[in-house]
């Protein structure tokens, strides 16, 4: 870069180090000085001027050449690089008097309030000093622990006198307007304030109050200088307080500002240029006041100017600032757009692609359509080697424009060449092992495919390339479902993986295939889409038709080939089609759909055999009997058959195809009616007022809860009633139903608004949480910093991916018995003994243990063994059904029910009480009081224990009660007398009153933070049986603890939904079950089925620490150590500012500081590392030359 | 597609000795950037260390799948770049597909080495674990 006459002038140049490629290991935030500023700059500024009158910037101006090139035409005179080569170098600006930065301002405060604004030391005493310091200086302590010491630190520090110099230190406010500090001695100054303000008093002009004094940051930096570094220590300073207090400006680089010429002669300037230039200029007018010694309030004023000049350079949002136009520092680096969010935690990346999607049910499930015209941009540079040099040569001779061409050459010493302006002809003759060709995208390249939002991990897959005419991005329509696709207009984006590598692992970890081969994600995702369904109605319909038997035979040919060529071992599917031949008629039995030994032997195949949802349809089956590609190969040709089958056959409805039948309507319209006139009753009874109540429920509670109730028993029973809306569109809907359906929609209009948007959020927030958390090789799941979250990933360490069983069970049991049942036949008629099927599975098990690894687990025997016995019993039952009635078998069966049965809570009804018979005043001239009389009937009817003494007792306790003993008298068991406290006669009455008003709210019995408790009744009595009647209590409120200490409350069946308060009373274990009891619950009732080990880590996560954290900005920023992944996720500027405060160290281990930094994660395919292996290094026969030959 | 190839090609009993690797493991040397390098100067202490864990290795003998991809892609990168393949050759080009298929051969000269939260390592050769191919699982066809 340097000129030549600059290069004369070094005669030698200087021996620099070659280190190689360096690894950022680790970034520490801490605050810069004003010498450090300059130190760094290349030029001092000063000048408010721009642009001199030919466009030249001037020098120690904003734009001086020296700190970057302004735009394209410029050249940067430090470096002498162009726009596009120089990064630029910083200037700097001193300030004539210091202000404070407001990012820093707070932790200015705080360390304000903690020191003597005489003497600089902190306000503590000795004893209580050298103990913080000893806590701040723990090495075990992190950051979290220690800014939590920090704010213990400045709570303590309350003392008014300072132990050290005895100056009277007064509070330290922020101040109202602008950004001030004020220091508020008015409580604190005694004697001599008065005769002050006094004094002031007969002043003229009313000056504002001495005892509010303001430091300002003169004051301030001053106070700072003087601290001790000790004491910078015990407040969490990282570095010297001074530095919290701008001095210099560091000006930023011009090309992160540039400047655009308009029309020749004007230029439009960057908001901080500006920003930057008004500080210039207010800060000349403060120097000049400064040496000519002006007015004081006028260069006051321009102080308080620069200072909020200054406050918008660096946070044009601050609130001390009216508006801002411009953007500050800040406001670069915030929000989605910003720095963090925008440009360094996701980037504009080349090789990417956007179109319009549509379905091909041609391609396979693993492939994606590219049109020709993306796939000519979109390349892959391909190194040359034996096997691929002739291709690349025809690649290169076809060129840029030519479908298999290619666009550059790049030749080992890194020169690129542009095929366009080339002779493409030489360029491939002298195509050499070992040059990059960036070739066009050809079929069975791998690209990553994506749809927004990104949800989870199915929205982004590998597939492979397939170069097609047209337009758009195509794929198979079973896979529409994971990126929730549909085709009425969605974009959908294309990643070309540019290396070997990549590729590789998008290939083994990314594809459709890998991703769906969990159950779960398989039955709920994976399904083939409307069309494959309208088909499978279709051929139900057809059986009764004969003229199409021709086509279908076709269609079986069709099929038949396909296996043939596919040599597929699934079995299933060749039996699906023909075995339509044999049937007859649409009966309900065709939902019995049994396969054996591969043969259909009966039922209609349907979507729900098809396997949406349930873990058995068949996909489901190939997938965990087979493996994945034989279920994704089955899906693909059902995929292929279906469209071909409605291209040929057809597809159209007629109004009557939809028309319910005569029955149906009657059917219908009885159900309804019924449920109308029981709604008709309920509210007859409601008006007259004999409505039997609910528990806890006043009469309109009860009658909708009624309502609602038997509104939605219509709606399961007769399917198309929804709700209130009897009518169907077809049928036609009255005015008010209408009406109702109107808001229904309207409704569901908004909640999807709605929900998107919250969705979207709880999703990011969810992922932050989660993204550094993995499975190490020690099975523990850990976060990037090493902290333990689980010891097992859910308790077992096993997939809940691959589970095949129930409830996140790992076999089913059943199916597999099945299957070994048709796959090894029965042969012979020796039978083991249910005692000799027990034997051996001992004897199998022992077997097992003993071989070296390690055996089966508990939770495997115990299943299997318990999975046998209950074979056993079923077989034992049946032959004992073929000798004993059936009422028999019955009774067996609700034995065992009970047995089976949890014991429940049982207690007593526990009722907040403000129970008092009758209270009264009795005026006396002796003595008035109140006199007390307690209700003993309704007490002993309700068992509660309330006598005289007791109610004196709580009345005393009353917070606002201030009654003492002698003021409550117990007459006897169900009286009491109250005296007033008061002497004054005069007030006496209205004492009287106030007390009168005031006992009712008095708890005499009960948790007073409780609502209310409802009796509910799990189990009723039975008398045939025997069994007692069970109830429980739901209680409304709070206070678990209160609720475990009543006697006759069975505590450990007693728990409770507030999560913070079993962490209180119960601690943090039973708040982590709680946390994924209370989330299994709402899944549960929603109808969904999760896995719980999902739910275990989400729950670990929330309580690893010890605490209970929140998935929130809060729980995060305590769960996290790395300051600039809380920096990418919320609040980027408070944690910036208070990491450099507290000089914090960033050590790049998570996945998002890795992927802002650009360095590999140490998760996945990154926690290992792969070393060539030189065992079988041959020895070579010969060796180099001897230097020294004896 | 690929697939299907790979069942065709998986009897690696009889596979023929590998006459290449010679002259082939100096060019390695060259090609694999990063390990090769820390490899030359941790050899000898390495190999003693190795000796010592080998009985009492903890992690998992079953070779994980972020392993496969790690260790495929490597080996891709390393046949692009003319690394002398392991395994005879079928017609196959693509280096992603040889590098497969060298793994299945079990002849990829790599070395994992597995890192323990607390800083320490194990060692496991790539023919030493036992990779679970989806492709060799097809059970229950004639």
């Amino acid at each position: 870069m340097a000129r030549p006459e600059e290069k004369l002038r070094c005669t030698k140049d200087p021996f620099i180090e070659v280190v190689g490629t360096r690894r950022i290991e680790s970034i520490r935030f801490s605050t810069l000085s004003g010498g450090e500023i300059r130190k760094s700059a290349e030029v001092q500024v000063w000048n408010s001027k721009i642009y001199g009158e030919d466009l030249k910037p001037f020098s120690n101006g904003l734009l001086d050449a020296r700190m970057g090139a302004p735009n394209k035409l410029g050249q940067c005179s430090t470096c002498h690089g162009s726009f596009t080569e120089c990064p630029g170098h910083f200037g700097y600006l001193k300030l004539a008097l210091p202000v404070f930065n407001v990012g820093f301002f707070n932790c200015i405060l705080d360390v304000l309030k903690c020191i003597c604004k005489s003497c600089s030391r902190v306000l503590l005493v000795e004893k209580d000093r050298k103990e913080f310091l000893k806590k701040m200086r723990n090495p075990r302590a992190d950051a979290l622990q220690k800014s939590a010491i920090m704010k213990k630190v400045r709570d303590k520090c309350k003392l008014s006198r300072c132990p050290r110099c005895e100056y009277r230190n007064g509070v330290v406010k922020k101040g109202r307007q602008g950004l001030t500090v004020l220091h508020d001695c008015n409580k604190i100054l005694d004697g001599y304030a008065e005769e002050l303000t006094t004094a002031l008093k007969h002043k003229k002009d009313k000056l504002s109050n001495v005892s509010l004094r303001m430091l300002d940051p003169a004051t301030v930096l001053y106070l700072f200088r003087r601290m001790t570094d000790e004491d910078c220590e015990l407040l969490n300073l990282g570095d010297r307080p001074e530095k919290l207090i701008v001095t210099e400006i560091a000006v930023p680089p011009v090309p992160i500002r540039p400047s655009v010429v308009v029309g020749g002669s004007r230029s439009n300037e960057d908001s901080i240029t500006v920003i930057l230039k008004s500080i210039v200029n207010t800060n000349s007018i403060i120097k000049d006041t400064l040496q000519t010694g002006s007015l004081v309030s006028k260069c006051f004023d321009c102080w308080q100017q620069l200072q909020l000049q200054v406050v918008e350079y660096i946070n044009s949002d601050a609130p001390c600032l009216t508006d801002s136009q411009h953007r500050g520092l800040v406001q670069r680096l915030k929000g989605k757009t910003g720095r963090f969010r925008g440009n360094l935690s996701g980037k504009r990346t080349e090789y990417t692609g956007r179109t319009v999607i549509s379905p091909d049910p041609n391609l396979r499930i693993t492939e994606v359509a590219i049109p020709v015209l993306m796939a000519r941009v979109l390349t892959y540079p391909e190194r040359v080697s034996y096997y691929n040099i002739e291709k690349l040569r025809q690649c290169i001779r076809n060129g840029p424009y030519k479908h298999p061409g290619a666009n550059f050459i790049i030749q080992p010493d890194g020169t690129k060449l542009h095929l366009k302006y080339c002779d493409r002809r030489i360029a491939a003759r002298d195509l050499k092992y070992g040059c990059i060709v960036e070739r066009h995208l050809e079929d069975g390249d791998i690209v990553l495919f994506n749809r927004q939002p990104s949800l989870h991990r199915m929205s982004i897959m590998s597939h492979r390339a397939r170069i097609m005419p047209w337009r758009t991005l195509r794929f198979n329509e079973s896979v529409c479902n994971p990126y929730n696709a549909d085709f009425d207009g969605d974009e959908m984006n294309l990643h070309v993986p540019q290396t070997e590598e990549a590729r590789t692992e998008a290939l083994m970890l990314m594809g459709p295939i890998e991703l769906w081969t969990g159950k779960q994600l398989f039955s709920v995702l994976v399904r083939p889409n409307a069309c494959t369904k309208v088909f499978l109605n279709l051929t139900v319909k057809e059986k009764n038709y004969t003229k199409l038997k021709d086509e279908k035979k076709e269609k079986k040919e069709e099929m038949e080939n396909e296996q043939k060529e596919k040599k597929e071992k699934v079995k299933e599917w060749e039996k699906f089609p023909p075995g339509k031949r044999e049937w007859e008629s649409m009966c309900p039995s065709d939902g019995f759909v049994y396969f054996r030994n591969s043969e259909l032997l009966c039922g209609q195949v349907g979507k729900a055999t098809l396997g949406n949802g349930n873990k058995n349809g068949i996909y489901s089956v190939l997938l965990r009997d087979y493996n994945s590609h034989a279920a994704a190969s089955c899906m693909n040709r059902l995929a292929k058959f279906s469209a071909r089958f409605i291209g040929n056959h057809g597809f159209s409805i007629g109004v009557d195809d939809v028309q319910p039948g005569e029955h149906l309507n009657e059917e219908k319209k009885k159900k309804i009616d019924e449920a109308y006139t029981k709604c008709h009753d309920l509210i007859s009874l409601f008006s007259k007022g004999a409505l039997t109540l609910l528990a806890g429920c006043n009469a309109a509670q009860t009658l909708e809860a009624k309502i609602t109730s038997i509104l939605n028993k219509i709606r399961d029973d007769t399917g198309n009633a929804k709700g209130f809306v009897a009518n169907s569109f077809y049928t036609g809907l009255t005015a008010t139903e209408f009406f109702f359906h109107t808001m229904g929609g309207r409704e569901g209009l908004v909640d999807t608004a709605v929900k998107t948007a919250e969705t979207g959020y709880m999703s990011r927030r969810l992922m932050k949480g989660l993204e550094d958390l993995s499975v190490f090789y020690d099975q523990t799941v850990r976060n990037a910093s090493g902290g333990i979250v689980q010891f097992a990933y859910g308790d077992d360490g096993m997939d809940p991916a691959k589970m095949e069983g129930h409830d996140g069970k790992p076999l089913n049991l059943d199916q597999l018995f099945m299957k070994v049942m048709a796959t090894c036949p029965q042969k012979g008629h020796d039978t083991l003994s249910s005692k000799g099927i027990l034997q051996m599975l001992k004897d199998k098990l022992l077997e097992h243990d003993t071989s070296a690894d390690g055996g089966c687990s508990e939770e495997f025997k115990k299943e299997l063994e318990t999975f046998l016995k209950k074979r056993i019993i079923l077989w034992e039952n049946t032959i004992k059904a073929l000798e004993l009635d059936e009422d028999h078998i019955g009774k067996t069966k609700g034995k065992q029910k009970i047995e089976g049965l949890a014991a429940n809570i049982s207690g007593i009804s526990e009722k907040q009480l403000q129970v008092a018979a009758a209270i009264k005043i009795v005026l006396k001239s002796s003595q008035p009081n109140l006199v007390i009389n307690l209700d003993m009937q309704l007490i002993e009817e309700l068992y509660m224990g309330i006598s005289a003494d007791s109610v004196q007792l709580s009345i005393l306790n009353h917070p606002k009660i201030k009654l003492k003993s002698e003021h409550v008298r117990v007459v006897d068991k169900s009286k009491l007398r109250i005296y007033p406290a008061g002497t004054d006669k005069r007030k006496l009455q209205l004492e009287l009153h106030n007390l009168k008003s005031m006992l009712p709210k008095v708890i005499v019995k009960g948790i007073p933070t409780v609502e209310r408790v409802v009796i509910n009744e799990t189990k009723k009595e039975n008398k045939k049986d025997g069994t007692k009647a069970e109830y429980n209590l739901l209680v409304e409120g709070t206070n678990l603890l209160a609720v475990l200490g009543t006697p006759g409350v069975d505590a450990r069946n007693t728990k409770s939904n507030h999560i913070m308060e079993m962490n209180k009373t119960l601690g943090i274990e039973a708040a982590r079950r709680s946390i994924i009891d209370e989330i299994q619950l709402t899944m549960k009732s929603h109808g969904m089925n999760i896995d719980a080990r999902h739910m275990m880590l989400l729950a670990d996560l929330m309580t690893y620490k010890g605490e209970i954290l929140g998935i929130t900005r809060y729980g995060i920023a305590k769960m996290k150590s790395s300051v600039l992944m809380l920096a990418s996720f919320e609040k980027t500027s408070e944690h910036l500012f208070n990491a450099s405060y507290s000089g914090r160290e960033d050590q790049i281990e998570g996945v998002s500081e890795c992927i802002i930094m650009g360095i590999p994660m140490q998760l996945g395919t990154g926690i290992l590392k792969v070393r060539q292996r030189l065992e079988q290094l041959p020895e070579f026969k010969y060796q180099p030359d001897p230097i020294l030959s004896s | 597609m690929a697939d299907e190839d790979y069942e065709a090609g998986m009897g690696y009993e009889d596979e023929p000795p590998e006459p290449e690797i010679e002259d082939g493991a100096e060019e390695e040397l060259e090609n694999n950037n990063e390990d090769a390098p820390e490899d030359v100067i941790g050899a000898d202490g390495e190999e003693k260390e190795q000796e010592k864990k080998e009985h009492s290795r903890k992690t998992t003998k079953y070779m994980t799948k972020y392993e496969r991809a790690r260790i495929l892609g490597t080996r891709a990168l390393q046949i692009t770049m003319n690394a002398p393949v392991m395994v005879e050759l079928e017609g196959e080009t693509d280096p992603l597909e040889i590098a497969m298929k060298e793994l299945r051969a079990r002849k990829i000269p790599f070395t994992i080495r597995r890192y323990l939260p607390d800083g320490s390592y194990e060692d496991w050769g790539v023919d030493e674990l036992i990779v679970e191919d989806s492709w060799k699982r097809q059970v229950g066809g004639d």
